[in-house]
């Protein structure tokens, strides 16, 4: 009744949009007639470019089909290709003097004094993905997907499928899901035993198996507001262990790395994530808001909020800024180097992404059809900054006198154009 | 960490019930802001995937948007 009463003092609302409004109203899921009756074809391609200060880079282009059918279904094939070039933290502690490393593809780099090494790679990422979207009937929908991805040193095939069903006269819609992929990782040079010296090596491939569950509902709250609550739940068994990561032994004495073993994790991994979300239409401008908690049996705890506004400039053009915090708790293993003598743990990793973590970002994406071109053009640009525990507690001697994690700095601009024909 | 996991998937179960128990009623002529495109959860799926995997490679969480996706090494 109070949004009635609005729309009637709001002077803008003319007879033939109040008309139209109903018209879409009345065809609540226009998508579905629109298909019957003028089915097309859409391509979306994207390029990423991604950047670290001294560190990684990635060029990912992707480029997704979608064909319409007569019935309300539709197929689509996505390719995506990343070239991963630089280097990332090797896990290794600084120490006094100038430290060079070798990766095992044979790069070799050279860390400064005090600064935390890093180990060279380059990468190459080609994934193909299908889906098939199809309407059971006029409330149920299902979506059947799989995907094939490859790199020089893993290898991932995943198939995934999804129900949705509409209830409550379309108010709530509840979806449930999931996934099964099986993935290998065969390390460049060999597997090495964990928490070694490197020296063993195991050959052949490891195996690495993750299922996952979905279930989530969205609801229609008011004329201008959408929730939705999801539920994931994620099992991964196998090889767990990032290969190439290493840990510092460091001497009892001054703190100097002597030594280095390498990492280990365990080989299971239950990682469940709750995330609410909320779309709310302003007078003409959307307000996106999510918040995410996340924890796993690593002991990982983590909290994201994310912020979307999108302003419209036109009938075709808008931008959006968006704002998203993260913060995570270190994994139970996590330690920044071993003290020469102590007794190993089970298990161990200096991975600072498994570390205490907050990321921030910030960023705007700007989208527009131009006169020239029938498609819609989108330019993404973020920037975000990492933030570790650059003084971890049981970091000793010389070890305190360096920033253990220095912050990240990351930039990431995608460019997008989408066109239906 | 079981009491909490066991906290967590009690608030999901409450919170699903309060999505499903709400009175609030919206007729389908009142409809016409939420059949905007915009007004979808996730309008722009290319975009949301590429963020994905950044934060994935970077971050040690994942999940909470939807089952399935490609795997990879980087993390």
């Amino acid at each position: 009744m109070r949004l009635q009463l609005e729309l009637g003092k709001a002077p803008k609302v003319s007879l033939r949009d109040a008309l139209h409004g109903a018209a879409l109203a009345l065809l609540i899921i226009p998508a579905t007639a629109q298909a019957q009756s003028t089915p097309s074809d859409r391509i979306d391609v994207t390029s990423l470019l991604y950047g670290e200060q001294g560190r990684t880079e990635v060029v990912e282009p992707v480029v997704r089909f979608t064909h319409l059918l007569p019935d309300g279904q539709s197929v689509s094939a996505q390719l995506a290709f990343d070239v991963i070039t630089g280097a990332s933290p090797s896990g290794a502690l600084p120490s006094g003097t100038v430290q060079t490393r070798t990766s095992a593809s044979g790069h070799v780099i050279t860390s400064k004094a005090g600064q935390i090494p890093v180990a060279p790679f380059h990468d190459e990422r080609v994934e193909l993905e299908g889906t098939w979207h199809k309407p059971l009937n006029r409330l149920i929908s299902s979506d059947l997907g799989f995907h094939v991805s490859r790199e020089k040193d893993y290898q991932s095939l995943g198939v995934n499928a999804k129900v949705s069903t509409e209830l409550m006269r379309r108010l709530l819609t509840v979806t449930v899901g999931g996934g099964v992929s099986h993935d290998t990782v065969f390390p460049t040079g060999g597997t090495p035993a964990g928490l070694s010296d490197g020296t063993i090596v195991k050959l052949g491939s490891n195996a690495k198996n993750v299922t996952n569950v979905l279930l989530g509902a969205s609801r229609i709250v008011s004329r201008q507001w959408l929730v939705a609550v999801n539920g994931t739940e994620t099992l991964e068994r196998g090889y767990l262990t990032e290969p190439y990561k290493v840990i510092s032994i460091m001497s009892h004495v001054n703190g100097t790395p002597i030594g280095e073993l390498t990492d280990k994790r365990p080989s299971t991994r239950n990682r469940s994530a709750v995330l609410l979300s909320s779309v709310y239409h302003l007078t003409d401008d959307v307000l996106y808001t999510s918040y995410r908690y996340y924890w796993d049996t690593w002991s990982i705890r983590s909290h994201t909020i994310d912020l979307k506004y999108r302003h419209d400039l036109g009938d075709d053009s808008y931008i959006e800024p968006l704002l998203r915090y993260y913060q995570q708790s270190a994994a139970s293993f996590y330690t920044v180097g071993f003290v020469e003598g102590a007794t190993l743990p089970d298990f161990a990793t200096s991975d600072y992404r498994l570390g205490r973590l907050r990321t921030i970002t910030a960023g705007a994406t700007y989208s527009f059809r131009p006169d020239f071109a029938t498609g819609e053009f989108t330019v993404r640009g973020q920037y975000m900054r990492q933030f570790g525990n650059g003084s971890p507690s049981n970091a000793i001697g010389i070890q305190r006198n360096f920033d253990l994690s220095p912050p990240v700095n990351i930039v990431a601009v995608v460019l997008g154009y989408s066109f239906d024909y | 960490m079981k009491r909490m996991t066991r906290y967590l998937w009690r608030f999901i179960a409450t919170a699903a019930l309060l999505l499903v128990a709400g009175c609030a009623t919206v007729q389908p002529w009142d409809r016409d802001l939420l059949a905007e495109k915009k007004m979808s959860l996730n309008p722009s799926p290319m975009l949301q995937a590429v963020d994905e995997h950044i934060y994935f490679s970077k971050e040690a969480s994942m999940g909470g948007m939807d089952a399935g996706g490609g795997g990879c090494g980087c993390n």
